[in-house]
């Protein structure tokens, strides 16, 4: 047995354990390759996928379960708090909303393979007043699929996983380095993708003066309402002459304007 | 989705909404037919 394999036995469930809980948390520290290696490991009996699953889980819905709550307590805007210091700039309020109404509570079954989705669904269910035992039920569910989903693979590649796990053994010290290299790269790319993003938002929005004087000065610019028929019900305003845009229809809607015309589209 | 449509002026307004009405400008209630 090599001294890597040897730490991962004696601290894996732990690991696990901190690394579910961190990723849930929002950091970017994927689970994923931790729960595939412990997979491996439980194929030989080596450490009990009984504990892996367990300990995945429960990081889950602790997690989970803060985020959750910060939803019910703070609604909407603690969404609107994490898109902004996520670093998946695919990740969006209204995407995940729509997605969330669609599937409802059900789509926590699937939250944690959809990256930008797992972190958002859970305060999105808070800030939609679902049921808390509905919530924790679908939630252990979801992490019991994703991380057994996990495990399974890792059972299944345990071969193969025990080479890299030597492979990395000798390299030593090296392999630290390499991994959190690997880490630190991955993390700066996203962090520049995520400026990059924001500055295209900046350079394309439009501020409310700015729409105000348009209107006012007649330019007449068509004012789409985007947001999802939920959030429509939570706050029945909209801005004057603002259409309603109904996005499995946009073209149908919008067939009749010129290409050139000036839009400007809104949500919460 | 508006761009890939062939629109070539799109623009989102800024803090949406809430950012609307904060600044005191005026919003009417959505008539449902």
């Amino acid at each position: 047995m090599t001294r890597l394999v040897h730490y991962v036995i004696v601290y894996g469930v732990p690991l696990v354990f901190l690394n579910v809980l961190a990723e849930q948390l929002g950091a970017p520290i994927p689970a994923m390759p931790a729960l595939v290696v412990a997979g491996a490991l439980t194929r030989n009996g080596q450490m009990s996928s009984t504990h892996v699953l367990i300990a995945a889980v429960i990081a889950s819905l602790i997690a989970d379960y803060i985020w959750y709550e910060l939803g019910r307590r703070y609604g909407y805007r603690i969404l609107r708090t994490l898109c902004r210091i996520s670093l998946s700039p695919d990740s969006c309020v209204r995407d995940t909303e729509a997605r969330f109404e669609r599937w409802g509570l059900k789509s926590l079954l699937i939250a944690k393979f959809i990256p930008g989705f797992s972190t958002v669904a859970p305060p999105l269910a808070g800030a939609a007043r679902q049921s808390r035992i509905a919530f924790l039920l679908y939630d252990a569910l979801g992490a019991l699929l994703w991380a057994g989903s996990a495990v399974a693979a890792g059972r299944l590649f345990f071969r193969a996983i025990d080479r890299v796990l030597l492979a990395i053994e000798n390299l030593g010290y090296w392999a630290l380095l390499l991994l959190g290299s690997a880490l630190a790269i991955i993390i700066i790319m996203k962090w520049m993708q995520r400026v990059q993003f924001l500055k295209q938002l900046r350079l394309a929005r439009i501020a409310p003066g700015a729409l105000k004087d348009l209107i006012d000065t007649g330019a007449s610019p068509v004012v789409l309402d985007v947001r999802t028929p939920s959030a429509r019900k939570r706050d029945t305003r909209r801005i004057p002459t603002a259409i309603i845009a109904n996005t499995d229809d946009i073209e149908g809607q919008l067939r009749h304007l010129e290409p050139n015309t000036e839009i400007v589209l809104y949500c919460t | 989705m508006l761009i890939d449509k062939g629109f070539t002026v799109v623009r989102p307004l800024a803090g949406g909404l809430d950012a609307w009405a904060d600044a005191g400008f005026p919003l009417e209630e959505i008539v449902i037919e």
